[in-house]
C-alpha cells in the first residue's frame, strides 16, 4: 500500500513539469498576448508606458528564459504574480479553489449515486418500463449540454417555483453563524451540482446496468443464490462490489473533464469557482494564472486518481498481488 | 428616517425630485425613502482588480467609481454638476484653471481629502497614466491653500475640454496617502479601494461578487440613501434574464440581458428599460481600411465599399433596432458636437460598383480582388456583422477571408500588426471629441501597439490641423464648427465607416427609482439611487 502512493507521488512531479511545458509552449502559439489585452484595456499609448510596461510584465524577455524562471519559481512553490489581478496567482487560486472542489464534490457524490442507483435497478429489472425509463433517462442527459440543463433548471426550479437562487454560492451579507452559512451553500449548490452531475450519472447508470447484468452470468453469482442467501444480499454483496470496478475506473477518468464541464456551469450560476478565472485567464492571455489553475488543477486530478486506485484495492483485493 | 436632520431631507428630496424629471416615473410625488439593499450587475464580466488606475475597461470603472469620485459629473442634460470641486474657473488666458475644492471631504479611513491629494492625481496619477494625451499640456499643478489648487498649461486650454477630462474616466481621485511613493499600478490597494465615495467596500468574493456599505461619513449628509450595494457577476446574459425574473437583481447597465428578452421581461410593468446615461460613453461599430494596403489608398475604393454596406438592415436584424445608422464619426447622442452635415453613403450596390469599375477594379475572372477581413470577436455581434459584411462585399464580386479572432488576437492583429485589409471593431467615445474620436484619424493617434487608436494608418495634414486647432480654441461656439469641420472631412476621406451607433440598455425593476440621470451612469457613485419598497 505505501509502496503504490509513494510511487504515485512520485509520477506526478513529472506529470507537472509537463504540463507546465506543454501549456506554456501551447499559450505561446497562441496569438496575442497579456501585453496586448492589458495595454489596451488600460489605454496606455504612450511608448515610453509602453516599454516600462513590457519590463514589467517580463514579456521583453526570451520565451525559453520565462518558462525557465517560472519551472524555477514553481520548484520552489512560487506560482507567481498575476498582473492582471494584481495579486499573488496561488493567492487568487486560493481564494475560487474550495468553490469548485465543493461542485465537484457535490456533483461527484450526485452522479455516483443517481447513477450507481439507476444502473443497479435497471439491471435488476432488465427490460420493463423501469428498464426503459431508466435508459431513457441516462440518453437524455448524457445528450443533454449542461449549460442548457443548468439554465432549464434555473428556469423552473428558481424563476417559477422560487425554491432556489438563481445564482452564487451564498446568500450576499447573511451572517448566521457556521451552521447556517453551511446550509446556505448547499441550498446553492443543489441546482449547479446537479446540473453538472447528472451528465456523469447516466453515463454511470449506463456502465453500472451493463457491468451488474455480467456479473448476474458469473457462476459464483448462482452458487451464491444456490446456498439460499435473500437476493438483496446476492445483489449489494455480490454482484454489485464486483460490478462497481468499472465505475471507479471512470470516476477516475471523468475527474479531469468534470473541472472542465464545472467551467459551464460556473457561468451559468455565477459559482465563484476556478472555472471562470481560467476562462478569463486564456482569453486574456495571463499564463501565470493559466498555468498555475493548470498546476493546481493536475495535482487535484492525480491526486484524486491515486486514490481511486487505493480504491481499487479495497473493491478487488487481487489487485493488491500484481 | 432617523439618520436625517428635517432640513437635510428636505433638501435632498428636492434634488431627486429634481433629478427624476430624467427618469420620468411617478417617483416626483414621493420622497426618497433610505436603506436597503441594490443588487446591481452589468453586461459583462467580472473586472480584474476593483480598481485599475490604467483604466481597465468597463469592468473595474464600474466597480471603482462608488468609491472613487471625481471633480466634476455631467449630467444627462449635458451640464457639468461640483462633485469634490465647488467650482473650476479658468484664467483669462486659459491657460491655468483654479480649483475650489468641496470642504469637509474625508476619505474611508478617516484622513482629511485636501488640495494636495488633487495635485499628486495631477502629476503623479492622471498624466502619467490615465489621462496622458488629455493631459500632455499640463505642466504644473500647485496647492495655493489646502482646498484651492491651480493646474498650469503650456497651451491654452478649452473649458469643455478640461471639465471633460476632471468628469471623464480618467479623472478619479484618489488618496495620496495611500499611494504617494508606491507604484499606483501594482499598489495592492487596488482590490480594496480606498475612496471619498458614498460606498466603502466591505468584501470582494472573486469570482461572485463585490459588497459595499454605505459610508456614514459622506460629505453629503444623508447621501447614499442605500444602506448596502451589492455588484454581481454572471457570465451568461440568460441567467442574468432569469435573475431579474426571480427578483434577485435590481438593476443591470450596459445590456445585461439578451435583447430579445428585453420585450418579455418589460412586458409585466414590473420592469423597466432605460436608454439614457450613456451620451458620455457612446459606442459605435466600425468598419476600417488599412491604408498600408495598396489598393485602400484610394480614396473611391474606400467610399464604394461603404455604399455596399446596408446600416439600416445591421440596426434592425443584428441589433434587432436597438442601434442606429451612424451619422459620421460623431455618435448621434452626442447633442453639442453632432452634426448631420456630413457625406453620406446610401446602400447602393449599383453605384458600389460602378466606383470600383471606375477605381480600376472591374470584375477579372469572377472576382474583382481578394480582401481579409477580420470581425474583433469580442461582441457577440461582431459575429454577425462579420458575416453581413463578407456577404455584402461578395455580392460586389469580391473574395472574402473572413476570421473572427478572440480578444487578444483581434487586439494584436488590428492594433499591434496591423494585419488585416479590413476590420470590423468598436469605440467608444466621451462627448468631448478629443481625443477618444479624433485619435482614429489623426496622425499622432497611430501608435503601433496601441489599442483602439488610428489603425487605418491613415495620415492628412488637413485633418491633423482641424483637430490641433480644436485642441486649443477656447471659445466654443469655434470649437463646434471645427468639429463640424472634422467629422465632414473625415466622412468624406472615408478611413473608417462608423456603421451604427449603439445605444445601450439599462434593466431596472420599476421599485428602483433615480437611476440614469448622468451622462454616463455606469460610472456615477449611485448615492442618490433609492428603492421605494
Amino acid at each position: 500500500m505505501r509502496r503504490i502512493v509513494v510511487r504515485r507521488l512520485a509520477q506526478i512531479i513529472p506529470l507537472i513539469f509537463a504540463v507546465i511545458v506543454l501549456n506554456f509552449v501551447l499559450i505561446h502559439l497562441a496569438p496575442g498576448s497579456l501585453f496586448d489585452v492589458m495595454t489596451s484595456e488600460q489605454q496606455v499609448t504612450d511608448p515610453a508606458m509602453l516599454d516600462q510596461l513590457r519590463h514589467t510584465y517580463g514579456v521583453d524577455q526570451p520565451t525559453w528564459l520565462q518558462l525557465a524562471k517560472y519551472i524555477w519559481a514553481v520548484m520552489r512553490l512560487d506560482l507567481g504574480f498575476s498582473y492582471r489581478q494584481n495579486a499573488p496567482v496561488l493567492h487568487v487560486i486560493m481564494e475560487q479553489l474550495p468553490a469548485t472542489a465543493i461542485l465537484m464534490l457535490a456533483a461527484t457524490t450526485i452522479a455516483l449515486l443517481v447513477g450507481i442507483t439507476a444502473g443497479v435497478l435497471a439491471s435488476v429489472k432488465v427490460n420493463t418500463i423501469w428498464d426503459n425509463l431508466i435508459s431513457f433517462g441516462a440518453v437524455f442527459f448524457f445528450a443533454a449540454p449542461s449549460f442548457w440543463l443548468g439554465i432549464m433548471m434555473t428556469v423552473l426550479f428558481a424563476v417559477k417555483l422560487g425554491w432556489f437562487p438563481v445564482g452564487g454560492m451564498r446568500t450576499i451579507g447573511a451572517d448566521h453563524g457556521a451552521f447556517a452559512d453551511a446550509l446556505d451553500v448547499m441550498n446553492h449548490l443543489v441546482l449547479p451540482a446537479t446540473a453538472l452531475g447528472l451528465f456523469y450519472a447516466a453515463t454511470y447508470a449506463r456502465v453500472m446496468r451493463a457491468s451488474m447484468l455480467e456479473v448476474f452470468r458469473l457462476d459464483f453469482v448462482r452458487t451464491a443464490r444456490a446456498k439460499g442467501l435473500s437476493s438483496s444480499r446476492v445483489i449489494l454483496a455480490h454482484v454489485m462490489r464486483n460490478a462497481l470496478l468499472p465505475i471507479v475506473t471512470l470516476l477516475g477518468l471523468q475527474l479531469g473533464t468534470m473541472l472542465g464541464g464545472s467551467v459551464v456551469i460556473e457561468a451559468v450560476f455565477s459559482w465563484p469557482g476556478i472555472g471562470s478565472l481560467l476562462f478569463d485567464s486564456v482569453m486574456s492571455r495571463n499564463f501565470p494564472m493559466v498555468l498555475g489553475v493548470l498546476v493546481l488543477g493536475s495535482l487535484l486530478v492525480a491526486v484524486c486518481n491515486a486514490t481511486v486506485d487505493l480504491l481499487y484495492m479495497r473493491l478487488d483485493p487481487r489487485i493488491r498481488v500484481r | 428616517m432617523s439618520r436625517f436632520s428635517r432640513r437635510e431631507f428636505l433638501m435632498t428630496a428636492a434634488g431627486a425630485a429634481l433629478a427624476s424629471r430624467f427618469v420620468g416615473s411617478a417617483a416626483a410625488a414621493t420622497g426618497p425613502k433610505p436603506g436597503g439593499t441594490l443588487t446591481a450587475t452589468w453586461g459583462g464580466f467580472e473586472p480584474q482588480a476593483l480598481f485599475v488606475p490604467g483604466g481597465g475597461g468597463s469592468s473595474p470603472y464600474f466597480t471603482s467609481t462608488k468609491v472613487h469620485e471625481r471633480l466634476l459629473r455631467l449630467t444627462v442634460g449635458l451640464k457639468f454638476e461640483p462633485v469634490l470641486a465647488l467650482d473650476i474657473k479658468p484664467a483669462e488666458d486659459f491657460r491655468s484653471y483654479t480649483i475650489k475644492l468641496r470642504d469637509k471631504v474625508t476619505w474611508h479611513d478617516g484622513k482629511p481629502f485636501t488640495a494636495d491629494d488633487v495635485v499628486f492625481c495631477a502629476m503623479d496619477y492622471w498624466k502619467p497614466i490615465s489621462a496622458g494625451v488629455s493631459l500632455s499640456a499640463l505642466e504644473s499643478a500647485e496647492a495655493v491653500d489646502p482646498l484651492t489648487v491651480v493646474l498650469k498649461f503650456k497651451a491654452p486650454v478649452p473649458e469643455f475640454f478640461l471639465k471633460s477630462v476632471l468628469a471623464g474616466k480618467s479623472g478619479l481621485v484618489i488618496p495620496k496617502h495611500i499611494y504617494a511613493g508606491s507604484n499606483i499600478i501594482t499598489n495592492p490597494i487596488n482590490n480594496t479601494p480606498v475612496g471619498t465615495g458614498p460606498f466603502k467596500v466591505k468584501e470582494w468574493v472573486r469570482g461572485s461578487h463585490v459588497e459595499y456599505l454605505r459610508n456614514d461619513s459622506y460629505w453629503n449628509p444623508g447621501l447614499p440613501y442605500l444602506d448596502r450595494l451589492v455588484i454581481r457577476w454572471w457570465r451568461d446574459p440568460a441567467s442574468r434574464s432569469a435573475a431579474f425574473e426571480a427578483g434577485q437583481l435590481d438593476i443591470g447597465t450596459f445590456n445585461p440581458i439578451p435583447i430579445p428578452d428585453i420585450a418579455r421581461l418589460t412586458k409585466a410593468g414590473k420592469i423597466v428599460a432605460e436608454t439614457k446615461g450613456y451620451s458620455n460613453s457612446a459606442w459605435v461599430a466600425t468598419v476600417e481600411f488599412n491604408q498600408r494596403r495598396e489598393i485602400f489608398k484610394k480614396r473611391e475604393v474606400r467610399q464604394a465599399l461603404m455604399h455596399a454596406i446596408d446600416r439600416q438592415f445591421i440596426s434592425d436584424t443584428i441589433f434587432f433596432g436597438s442601434a442606429r445608422p451612424s451619422t459620421g464619426a460623431v455618435h448621434s447622442s452626442n447633442s453639442i458636437f453632432f452634426t448631420k452635415e456630413v457625406q453620406d453613403y446610401p446602400f447602393d450596390v449599383k453605384k458600389a460598383a460602378a466606383l470600383l469599375d471606375a477605381a480600376g477594379y472591374p470584375v477579372k475572372g469572377g472576382s474583382r480582388f481578394k480582401l481579409s477581413l477580420v470581425s474583433a470577436g469580442w461582441f457577440e455581434e461582431n459575429v454577425k456583422m462579420g458575416q453581413y459584411v463578407k456577404q455584402a462585399f461578395e455580392d460586389l464580386d469580391i473574395t472574402v477571408d473572413l476570421s473572427v479572432p478572440d480578444r487578444a488576437t483581434s487586439l494584436k492583429r488590428i492594433y499591434t500588426d496591423y494585419d488585416y485589409d479590413v476590420a470590423i471593431s468598436n469605440n467608444s467615445g466621451s462627448i468631448e471629441l478629443i481625443p477618444s474620436t479624433t485619435q482614429y484619424y489623426t496622425t499622432d493617434g497611430i501608435v503601433k501597439g496601441a489599442a483602439f487608436r488610428n489603425a487605418t494608418g491613415y495620415s492628412n495634414p488637413k485633418l491633423d490641423e482641424i483637430v490641433a486647432k480644436m485642441t486649443v480654441e477656447t471659445e466654443e461656439p469655434k470649437r463646434i464648427a471645427l468639429a463640424k469641420d472634422f467629422d465632414r472631412l473625415a466622412s468624406i476621406e472615408a478611413p473608417i465607416l462608423p456603421m451604427v451607433d449603439l445605444e445601450p440598455v439599462t434593466i431596472a425593476r420599476t421599485d428602483v427609482r433615480n437611476h440614469s440621470t448622468t451622462a454616463d451612469f455606469m460610472g456615477e457613485s449611485w448615492a442618490e439611487i433609492w428603492l421605494d419598497r
